[in-house]
Protein backbone atom coordinates (compact mmCIF):
# COMPACT_ATOMS: atom_id res chain seq x y z
CA UNK A 1 0.00 0.00 0.00
CA UNK A 2 1.51 3.32 -1.03
CA UNK A 3 2.19 5.96 1.54
CA UNK A 4 -0.44 8.70 1.42
CA UNK A 5 0.90 12.07 0.36
CA UNK A 6 0.91 14.60 3.13
CA UNK A 7 -1.58 17.35 2.47
CA UNK A 8 -0.25 20.91 2.27
CA UNK A 9 -2.07 21.74 5.47
CA UNK A 10 -0.23 19.08 7.51
CA UNK A 11 3.28 19.54 6.04
CA UNK A 12 5.93 20.72 8.47
CA UNK A 13 8.40 23.26 7.23
CA UNK A 14 11.75 24.23 8.74
CA UNK A 15 14.34 26.89 7.95
CA UNK A 16 17.80 25.54 8.60
CA UNK A 17 20.91 27.66 8.97
CA UNK A 18 23.90 25.73 7.64
CA UNK A 19 27.52 26.72 8.25
CA UNK A 20 29.91 24.98 5.93
CA UNK A 21 33.57 24.78 5.26
CA UNK A 22 33.91 25.76 1.65
CA UNK A 23 35.88 23.43 -0.59
CA UNK A 24 39.09 24.51 -2.21
CA UNK A 25 38.61 25.95 -5.70
CA UNK A 26 34.85 25.46 -5.78
CA UNK A 27 33.60 27.40 -2.78
CA UNK A 28 30.06 26.65 -1.68
CA UNK A 29 28.53 25.51 -4.95
CA UNK A 30 29.18 21.78 -4.86
CA UNK A 31 28.11 21.48 -1.22
CA UNK A 32 24.98 23.45 -1.96
CA UNK A 33 24.27 21.16 -4.91
CA UNK A 34 24.55 18.08 -2.72
CA UNK A 35 22.16 19.61 -0.23
CA UNK A 36 19.53 20.83 -2.67
CA UNK A 37 19.52 17.53 -4.53
CA UNK A 38 17.52 16.01 -1.67
CA UNK A 39 13.76 16.15 -2.48
CA UNK A 40 13.06 17.21 1.10
CA UNK A 41 14.95 20.46 0.39
CA UNK A 42 12.52 22.92 -1.18
CA UNK A 43 14.81 25.94 -1.28
CA UNK A 44 18.50 26.63 -0.78
CA UNK A 45 20.10 30.09 -0.60
CA UNK A 46 23.65 31.38 -0.08
CA UNK A 47 23.54 34.32 2.33
CA UNK A 48 25.85 36.93 3.74
CA UNK A 49 26.11 37.15 7.54
CA UNK A 50 26.46 34.72 10.41
CA UNK A 51 25.95 31.50 8.49
CA UNK A 52 26.34 30.35 4.91
CA UNK A 53 23.31 28.56 3.53
CA UNK A 54 19.63 28.91 4.32
CA UNK A 55 17.92 25.62 3.56
CA UNK A 56 14.14 25.19 3.62
CA UNK A 57 13.01 21.63 4.28
CA UNK A 58 9.53 20.10 4.27
CA UNK A 59 8.40 16.86 5.86
CA UNK A 60 5.37 15.08 7.21
CA UNK A 61 6.23 15.81 10.83
CA UNK A 62 8.70 17.48 13.11
CA UNK A 63 10.33 14.08 13.60
CA UNK A 64 10.69 13.53 9.87
CA UNK A 65 12.42 16.86 9.42
CA UNK A 66 14.58 16.37 12.49
CA UNK A 67 15.61 12.93 11.24
CA UNK A 68 16.56 14.36 7.86
CA UNK A 69 18.71 17.06 9.44
CA UNK A 70 20.43 14.61 11.77
CA UNK A 71 20.93 11.78 9.29
CA UNK A 72 21.55 13.57 6.02
CA UNK A 73 22.38 17.23 6.55
CA UNK A 74 24.52 17.70 9.65
CA UNK A 75 26.51 14.58 8.92
CA UNK A 76 27.40 15.74 5.43
CA UNK A 77 31.07 16.38 4.72
CA UNK A 78 31.99 20.07 5.02
CA UNK A 79 28.87 20.92 7.03
CA UNK A 80 30.21 22.44 10.25
CA UNK A 81 26.99 23.34 12.01
CA UNK A 82 23.22 23.50 11.56
CA UNK A 83 20.48 25.35 13.43
CA UNK A 84 16.90 24.28 12.73
CA UNK A 85 13.93 26.65 13.06
CA UNK A 86 10.46 25.16 12.61
CA UNK A 87 7.88 27.35 10.92
CA UNK A 88 5.02 28.00 13.33
CA UNK A 89 2.80 30.39 11.38
CA UNK A 90 2.72 32.08 7.99
CA UNK A 91 1.66 35.71 7.96
CA UNK A 92 2.61 36.65 4.43
CA UNK A 93 4.35 34.84 1.57
CA UNK A 94 5.13 35.94 -1.96
CA UNK A 95 2.86 38.94 -1.52
CA UNK A 96 -0.09 36.94 -0.24
CA UNK A 97 -1.38 37.70 3.25
CA UNK A 98 -2.71 34.61 5.01
CA UNK A 99 -4.71 36.28 7.66
CA UNK A 100 -7.55 38.78 7.25
CA UNK A 101 -7.59 40.58 10.57
CA UNK A 102 -10.33 42.92 9.40
CA UNK A 103 -12.77 40.09 8.78
CA UNK A 104 -12.31 38.82 12.29
CA UNK A 105 -12.80 42.26 13.79
CA UNK A 106 -15.86 43.38 11.84
CA UNK A 107 -19.34 43.12 13.29
CA UNK A 108 -21.08 40.17 11.67
CA UNK A 109 -23.80 42.40 10.29
CA UNK A 110 -24.08 46.10 9.48
CA UNK A 111 -25.89 48.39 7.08
CA UNK B 1 -43.21 61.85 27.44
CA UNK B 2 -39.53 62.65 27.71
CA UNK B 3 -38.55 62.04 24.08
CA UNK B 4 -39.21 64.65 21.42
CA UNK B 5 -42.06 63.93 19.03
CA UNK B 6 -39.71 64.31 16.10
CA UNK B 7 -37.51 61.47 17.33
CA UNK B 8 -40.36 59.38 18.62
CA UNK B 9 -42.05 59.46 15.23
CA UNK B 10 -39.04 58.06 13.39
CA UNK B 11 -39.73 54.35 13.01
CA UNK B 12 -37.20 52.13 14.80
CA UNK B 13 -35.27 49.64 12.71
CA UNK B 14 -37.62 46.83 11.81
CA UNK B 15 -34.81 44.33 11.81
CA UNK B 16 -33.10 45.18 15.08
CA UNK B 17 -34.13 41.84 16.53
CA UNK B 18 -32.65 40.05 13.52
CA UNK B 19 -29.39 41.95 13.91
CA UNK B 20 -29.25 40.96 17.58
CA UNK B 21 -29.77 37.33 16.60
CA UNK B 22 -26.87 37.44 14.13
CA UNK B 23 -24.56 39.15 16.57
CA UNK B 24 -25.37 36.56 19.21
CA UNK B 25 -24.39 33.58 17.04
CA UNK B 26 -20.96 32.11 16.46
CA UNK B 27 -19.38 30.61 13.32
CA UNK B 28 -21.68 32.43 10.97
CA UNK B 29 -20.68 33.14 7.38
CA UNK B 30 -21.82 36.69 7.09
CA UNK B 31 -22.81 38.22 3.78
CA UNK B 32 -24.44 41.00 5.73
CA UNK B 33 -21.55 43.35 6.36
CA UNK B 34 -21.73 46.82 4.89
CA UNK B 35 -18.03 47.58 5.04
CA UNK B 36 -14.93 46.36 3.21
CA UNK B 37 -13.24 43.15 4.32
CA UNK B 38 -9.88 44.71 3.52
CA UNK B 39 -7.86 46.38 6.22
CA UNK B 40 -6.96 50.01 5.61
CA UNK B 41 -3.75 50.05 3.54
CA UNK B 42 -0.75 49.90 5.84
CA UNK B 43 0.82 53.19 4.71
CA UNK B 44 -2.39 54.99 5.70
CA UNK B 45 -2.46 53.33 9.12
CA UNK B 46 1.24 54.04 9.54
CA UNK B 47 0.65 57.73 8.87
CA UNK B 48 -2.13 57.79 11.46
CA UNK B 49 0.16 56.15 14.04
CA UNK B 50 3.01 58.47 13.13
CA UNK B 51 0.79 61.54 13.51
CA UNK B 52 -0.07 60.45 17.05
CA UNK B 53 3.61 59.87 17.83
CA UNK B 54 4.31 63.36 16.53
CA UNK B 55 1.70 64.78 18.90
CA UNK B 56 -1.11 65.68 16.49
CA UNK B 57 -3.98 65.32 18.94
CA UNK B 58 -5.70 68.69 18.98
CA UNK B 59 -8.75 70.16 17.27
CA UNK B 60 -8.48 71.21 13.67
CA UNK B 61 -10.31 73.99 11.90
CA UNK B 62 -14.09 73.40 12.01
CA UNK B 63 -14.03 73.05 8.24
CA UNK B 64 -11.30 70.40 8.43
CA UNK B 65 -7.56 70.67 7.82
CA UNK B 66 -6.93 73.05 4.96
CA UNK B 67 -4.33 70.64 3.61
CA UNK B 68 -6.97 67.92 3.31
CA UNK B 69 -9.48 70.26 1.72
CA UNK B 70 -6.88 71.40 -0.81
CA UNK B 71 -5.95 67.81 -1.57
CA UNK B 72 -9.60 66.90 -2.09
CA UNK B 73 -10.03 69.89 -4.41
CA UNK B 74 -6.95 68.88 -6.39
CA UNK B 75 -8.07 65.26 -6.50
CA UNK B 76 -11.57 66.06 -7.78
CA UNK B 77 -10.15 68.47 -10.33
CA UNK B 78 -7.80 65.84 -11.69
CA UNK B 79 -10.17 62.89 -11.41
CA UNK B 80 -13.39 64.44 -12.64
CA UNK B 81 -12.53 67.93 -13.86
CA UNK B 82 -14.69 69.15 -10.98
CA UNK B 83 -13.50 72.28 -9.17
CA UNK B 84 -14.34 73.51 -5.70
CA UNK B 85 -12.88 76.27 -3.58
CA UNK B 86 -11.28 74.51 -0.61
CA UNK B 87 -11.88 77.56 1.60
CA UNK B 88 -15.63 78.00 1.07
CA UNK B 89 -16.99 75.00 -0.76
CA UNK B 90 -15.54 71.96 1.01
CA UNK B 91 -16.27 70.70 4.54
CA UNK B 92 -14.69 67.68 6.21
CA UNK B 93 -17.27 65.66 8.14
CA UNK B 94 -17.43 62.68 10.46
CA UNK B 95 -18.17 60.21 7.72
CA UNK B 96 -20.67 60.74 4.95
CA UNK B 97 -23.32 59.95 7.56
CA UNK B 98 -22.72 63.30 9.24
CA UNK B 99 -22.61 65.08 5.87
CA UNK B 100 -26.02 63.63 5.03
CA UNK B 101 -27.47 64.78 8.33
CA UNK B 102 -25.98 68.26 7.96
CA UNK B 103 -27.28 68.62 4.41
CA UNK B 104 -30.84 67.88 5.45
CA UNK B 105 -30.74 70.12 8.48
CA UNK B 106 -29.20 72.92 6.44
CA UNK B 107 -31.70 72.95 3.59
CA UNK B 108 -35.05 71.71 4.91
CA UNK B 109 -37.79 73.82 6.38
CA UNK B 110 -40.41 71.98 8.44
CA UNK B 111 -42.61 69.72 6.33
CA UNK B 112 -40.64 70.13 3.10
CA UNK B 113 -40.17 67.03 1.03
CA UNK B 114 -37.20 65.14 -0.34
CA UNK B 115 -37.59 62.52 -3.06
CA UNK B 116 -35.81 59.29 -2.16
CA UNK B 117 -35.56 56.45 -4.69
CA UNK B 118 -36.15 53.11 -2.97
CA UNK B 119 -34.48 50.70 -2.19
CA UNK B 120 -32.09 53.02 -0.42
CA UNK B 121 -29.61 53.21 2.39
CA UNK B 122 -31.41 52.78 5.71
CA UNK B 123 -30.56 56.24 7.02
CA UNK B 124 -31.99 58.25 4.11
CA UNK B 125 -35.59 58.36 5.34
CA UNK B 126 -34.75 58.96 9.01
CA UNK B 127 -32.27 61.80 8.36
CA UNK B 128 -34.92 63.63 6.36
CA UNK B 129 -37.47 63.12 9.12
CA UNK B 130 -35.07 64.09 11.88
CA UNK B 131 -34.41 67.32 9.99
CA UNK B 132 -38.13 68.02 10.09
CA UNK B 133 -38.74 67.05 6.47
CA UNK B 134 -40.77 64.38 4.78
CA UNK B 135 -39.23 61.67 2.60
CA UNK B 136 -41.22 60.73 -0.51
CA UNK B 137 -40.09 57.29 -1.60
CA UNK B 138 -39.98 56.51 -5.33
CA UNK B 139 -40.23 52.77 -5.76
CA UNK B 140 -37.91 51.14 -8.29
CA UNK B 141 -37.89 47.53 -9.38
CA UNK B 142 -35.61 44.76 -10.53
CA UNK B 143 -37.30 45.01 -13.94
CA UNK B 144 -35.14 48.03 -14.78
CA UNK B 145 -32.26 47.30 -12.44
CA UNK B 146 -33.63 49.45 -9.61
CA UNK B 147 -33.01 52.70 -11.49
CA UNK B 148 -35.22 55.69 -10.81
CA UNK B 149 -36.55 57.18 -14.02
CA UNK B 150 -36.79 60.85 -14.99
CA UNK B 151 -40.51 60.33 -15.37
CA UNK B 152 -40.88 59.16 -11.78
CA UNK B 153 -39.02 62.24 -10.58
CA UNK B 154 -41.04 64.52 -12.86
CA UNK B 155 -44.36 63.17 -11.58
CA UNK B 156 -43.35 63.37 -7.93
CA UNK B 157 -41.73 66.81 -8.06
CA UNK B 158 -43.70 69.92 -7.40
CA UNK B 159 -45.03 71.87 -4.49
CA UNK B 160 -43.10 71.40 -1.29
CA UNK B 161 -40.41 69.20 -2.87
CA UNK B 162 -37.00 70.71 -2.19
CA UNK B 163 -34.91 68.11 -3.83
CA UNK B 164 -33.87 64.53 -4.36
CA UNK B 165 -31.48 62.35 -2.39
CA UNK B 166 -29.72 59.97 -4.75
CA UNK B 167 -27.03 57.50 -3.78
CA UNK B 168 -25.11 55.93 -6.62
CA UNK B 169 -23.63 53.34 -6.72
CA UNK B 170 -26.45 52.37 -4.38
CA UNK B 171 -26.46 50.55 -1.09
CA UNK B 172 -28.24 47.99 -1.17
CA UNK B 173 -28.70 47.39 -4.92
CA UNK B 174 -25.29 48.29 -6.36
CA UNK B 175 -27.15 50.25 -9.05
CA UNK B 176 -25.38 53.10 -10.77
CA UNK B 177 -26.15 55.34 -13.72
CA UNK B 178 -24.39 56.12 -16.96
CA UNK B 179 -23.66 59.71 -17.88
CA UNK B 180 -26.56 59.68 -20.33
CA UNK B 181 -28.99 58.43 -17.67
CA UNK B 182 -27.78 61.09 -15.24
CA UNK B 183 -28.18 63.81 -17.85
CA UNK B 184 -31.83 62.83 -18.26
CA UNK B 185 -32.32 62.94 -14.48
CA UNK B 186 -30.49 66.28 -14.31
CA UNK B 187 -32.87 67.82 -16.88
CA UNK B 188 -35.86 67.01 -14.68
CA UNK B 189 -34.11 68.33 -11.57
CA UNK B 190 -33.40 71.61 -13.36
CA UNK B 191 -36.94 71.78 -14.73
CA UNK B 192 -38.31 71.78 -11.20
CA UNK B 193 -35.53 73.93 -9.76
CA UNK B 194 -34.65 71.27 -7.21
CA UNK B 195 -31.50 70.50 -5.30
CA UNK B 196 -29.82 67.12 -5.44
CA UNK B 197 -27.98 65.60 -2.50
CA UNK B 198 -25.71 63.23 -4.34
CA UNK B 199 -24.21 60.46 -2.20
CA UNK B 200 -21.31 59.15 -4.30
CA UNK B 201 -19.40 57.31 -1.59
CA UNK B 202 -18.93 54.21 -3.73
CA UNK B 203 -17.81 56.13 -6.83
CA UNK B 204 -14.45 54.40 -7.20
CA UNK B 205 -16.18 51.03 -7.02
CA UNK B 206 -17.96 51.40 -10.35
CA UNK B 207 -17.16 48.48 -12.59
CA UNK B 208 -18.78 48.70 -16.00
CA UNK B 209 -18.33 52.33 -16.92
CA UNK B 210 -16.73 55.51 -15.65
CA UNK B 211 -18.51 57.12 -12.73
CA UNK B 212 -19.93 60.57 -13.48
CA UNK B 213 -20.43 62.99 -10.59
CA UNK B 214 -23.75 64.80 -10.89
CA UNK B 215 -22.03 68.13 -10.26
CA UNK B 216 -20.05 67.78 -13.49
CA UNK B 217 -23.18 67.88 -15.64
CA UNK B 218 -24.18 71.18 -17.26
CA UNK B 219 -25.71 73.67 -14.81
CA UNK B 220 -25.74 71.12 -11.99
CA UNK B 221 -22.80 72.27 -9.92
CA UNK B 222 -24.74 75.01 -8.22
CA UNK B 223 -27.62 72.76 -7.25
CA UNK B 224 -25.64 69.66 -6.22
CA UNK B 225 -24.57 68.84 -2.69
CA UNK B 226 -21.81 66.33 -3.42
CA UNK B 227 -21.06 63.81 -0.68
CA UNK B 228 -18.07 61.50 -0.64
CA UNK B 229 -15.59 60.01 1.79
CA UNK B 230 -12.96 57.44 2.57
CA UNK B 231 -14.86 54.56 4.14
CA UNK B 232 -15.52 52.29 1.19
CA UNK B 233 -12.98 52.84 -1.59
CA UNK B 234 -10.09 53.27 0.84
CA UNK B 235 -11.36 50.76 3.46
CA UNK B 236 -11.29 53.42 6.18
CA UNK B 237 -14.72 52.92 7.78
CA UNK B 238 -13.51 53.29 11.36
CA UNK B 239 -11.60 56.48 10.66
CA UNK B 240 -14.92 58.30 10.14
CA UNK B 241 -13.88 60.82 7.50
CA UNK B 242 -16.22 62.13 4.84
CA UNK B 243 -16.61 65.38 2.98
CA UNK B 244 -19.15 67.55 1.27
CA UNK B 245 -18.54 69.84 -1.68
CA UNK B 246 -21.11 72.28 -2.89
CA UNK B 247 -22.23 75.88 -3.31
CA UNK B 248 -20.79 78.17 -0.65
CA UNK B 249 -24.16 79.09 0.88
CA UNK B 250 -25.14 75.48 1.49
CA UNK B 251 -21.68 74.36 2.67
CA UNK B 252 -21.56 77.45 4.88
CA UNK B 253 -24.88 76.51 6.48
CA UNK B 254 -23.68 72.94 6.99
CA UNK B 255 -20.47 74.25 8.54
CA UNK B 256 -22.47 76.38 10.97
CA UNK B 257 -24.29 73.32 12.30
CA UNK B 258 -21.11 71.22 12.27
CA UNK B 259 -19.11 73.74 14.29
CA UNK B 260 -21.69 73.72 17.07
CA UNK B 261 -22.22 69.97 17.15
CA UNK B 262 -19.15 68.01 16.04
CA UNK B 263 -16.65 70.90 16.13
CA UNK B 264 -14.33 69.01 13.79
CA UNK B 265 -13.57 65.55 12.45
CA UNK B 266 -10.81 63.58 14.14
CA UNK B 267 -7.34 64.91 13.41
CA UNK B 268 -5.97 61.37 13.25
CA UNK B 269 -8.56 60.45 10.66
CA UNK B 270 -7.81 63.56 8.64
CA UNK B 271 -4.07 62.87 8.69
CA UNK B 272 -4.78 59.35 7.45
CA UNK B 273 -7.09 60.71 4.75
CA UNK B 274 -4.36 63.02 3.44
CA UNK B 275 -2.05 60.05 3.05
CA UNK B 276 -4.83 57.96 1.51
CA UNK B 277 -5.56 60.57 -1.16
CA UNK B 278 -1.89 61.01 -2.01
CA UNK B 279 -0.72 57.42 -2.21
CA UNK B 280 -3.55 54.88 -2.40
CA UNK B 281 -4.34 54.74 -6.10
CA UNK B 282 -2.86 51.25 -6.50
CA UNK B 283 -4.56 49.98 -3.34
CA UNK B 284 -7.96 51.23 -4.50
CA UNK B 285 -7.54 49.58 -7.90
CA UNK B 286 -6.45 46.28 -6.33
CA UNK B 287 -9.49 46.22 -4.04
CA UNK B 288 -11.79 47.19 -6.89
CA UNK B 289 -10.41 44.37 -9.05
CA UNK B 290 -11.06 41.85 -6.30
CA UNK B 291 -14.60 43.15 -5.65
CA UNK B 292 -15.32 42.92 -9.37
CA UNK B 293 -14.16 39.30 -9.47
CA UNK B 294 -16.46 38.47 -6.58
CA UNK B 295 -19.32 40.43 -8.14
CA UNK B 296 -19.23 38.37 -11.30
CA UNK B 297 -19.08 35.15 -9.32
CA UNK B 298 -21.87 35.93 -6.86
CA UNK B 299 -24.40 37.23 -9.39
CA UNK B 300 -23.87 34.22 -11.64
CA UNK B 301 -24.08 31.83 -8.71
CA UNK B 302 -27.26 33.40 -7.32
CA UNK B 303 -28.99 33.16 -10.67
CA UNK B 304 -27.84 29.56 -11.04
CA UNK B 305 -29.48 28.53 -7.76
CA UNK B 306 -32.74 30.27 -8.61
CA UNK B 307 -32.41 33.65 -6.90
CA UNK B 308 -32.89 36.10 -9.75
CA UNK B 309 -30.32 38.82 -9.43
CA UNK B 310 -29.54 41.80 -11.63
CA UNK B 311 -25.90 42.67 -12.28
CA UNK B 312 -25.02 45.61 -10.02
CA UNK B 313 -22.82 48.26 -11.58
CA UNK B 314 -21.02 49.31 -8.40
CA UNK B 315 -20.46 49.09 -4.64
CA UNK B 316 -20.18 45.56 -3.15
CA UNK B 317 -23.80 44.47 -2.88
CA UNK B 318 -26.14 42.24 -4.80
CA UNK B 319 -29.92 42.42 -4.30
CA UNK B 320 -31.43 39.14 -5.44
CA UNK B 321 -35.07 38.19 -5.39
CA UNK B 322 -36.24 35.50 -2.99
CA UNK B 323 -39.58 35.00 -4.76
CA UNK B 324 -38.61 31.39 -5.47
CA UNK B 325 -38.76 30.63 -1.72
CA UNK B 326 -42.31 31.87 -1.13
CA UNK B 327 -41.08 33.41 2.12
CA UNK B 328 -40.84 37.00 3.23
CA UNK B 329 -37.31 38.41 3.32
CA UNK B 330 -37.32 38.43 7.12
CA UNK B 331 -38.40 34.80 7.38
CA UNK B 332 -35.93 33.74 4.71
CA UNK B 333 -33.06 35.56 6.40
CA UNK B 334 -33.94 34.16 9.82
CA UNK B 335 -34.40 30.58 8.61
CA UNK B 336 -31.19 30.67 6.57
CA UNK B 337 -29.32 31.95 9.60
CA UNK B 338 -30.69 29.34 11.97
CA UNK B 339 -30.49 26.37 9.59
CA UNK B 340 -27.35 27.13 7.57
CA UNK B 341 -25.56 29.82 9.58
CA UNK B 342 -25.44 32.27 6.71
CA UNK B 343 -26.30 35.88 7.48
CA UNK B 344 -27.61 38.41 5.02
CA UNK B 345 -29.81 41.48 5.39
CA UNK B 346 -33.57 41.29 4.74
CA UNK B 347 -34.71 43.65 2.02
CA UNK B 348 -37.30 45.23 4.33
CA UNK B 349 -34.49 47.22 5.89
CA UNK B 350 -34.11 49.20 2.68
CA UNK B 351 -37.70 50.06 1.90
CA UNK B 352 -41.25 48.87 2.27
CA UNK B 353 -41.27 47.66 -1.34
CA UNK B 354 -38.27 45.38 -0.83
CA UNK B 355 -39.67 42.48 1.16
CA UNK B 356 -39.09 40.07 -1.74
CA UNK B 357 -35.37 40.77 -1.81
CA UNK B 358 -32.32 40.34 0.38
CA UNK B 359 -29.05 42.25 0.36
CA UNK B 360 -25.91 40.18 -0.09
CA UNK B 361 -22.61 41.88 0.59
CA UNK B 362 -19.67 40.45 -1.32
CA UNK B 363 -17.20 42.22 0.93
CA UNK B 364 -16.13 38.77 2.03
CA UNK B 365 -13.50 36.33 0.82
CA UNK B 366 -14.07 34.32 -2.33
CA UNK B 367 -14.00 31.11 -0.28
CA UNK B 368 -16.67 32.47 2.07
CA UNK B 369 -18.85 33.42 -0.89
CA UNK B 370 -18.57 29.95 -2.38
CA UNK B 371 -19.37 28.26 0.91
CA UNK B 372 -22.31 30.61 1.50
CA UNK B 373 -23.75 29.89 -1.94
CA UNK B 374 -23.46 26.15 -1.28
CA UNK B 375 -25.35 26.55 1.99
CA UNK B 376 -28.04 28.78 0.48
CA UNK B 377 -28.51 26.23 -2.30
CA UNK B 378 -28.84 23.50 0.30
CA UNK B 379 -31.47 25.55 2.12
CA UNK B 380 -33.41 26.20 -1.08
CA UNK B 381 -33.37 22.52 -2.02
CA UNK B 382 -34.68 21.55 1.41
CA UNK B 383 -37.70 23.74 0.75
Amino acid sequence: MSKPKSSPSTTVRALIEVSITPQKDVGFDSIAERIYSYPEVKSCYLLSGGYDLLVIVEGESIHTVADFVAAKLSSMANVRQTATHFLLRKYKEEGQVFKHPKSERRQNISY
Amino acid sequence: MRISKRVDQVAPSGIRAFFDLVLGMKDVISLGVGEPDFVTPWHVRARAIESLEQGYTSYTSNKGMIELRRDIAAFLDKRYDLTYDPEEEILITVGVSEALDLAMRAILNPGEKILVPEPCYVAYGPVVELAGGKPVFLKTSIANGFKVTPQQIDEAAGRGVRGILLGYPCNPTGTSYSKKELEAIARVIKKHDMLIISDELYDELTYDFEHTPMATLPSMRDRTVYLNGFSKSYAMTGFRIGYVCGPADIVGAMTKIHQYTMLCASITGQMAAIEALKNSANDVQAMKKEYDRRRRYIVGALNDIGMTCHMPQGAFYAFPSIAVTGESSMDFAKNLLLKQKVALVPGDAFGQSCSQHVRISYASSYDNLKEAIARIDKYLKRK
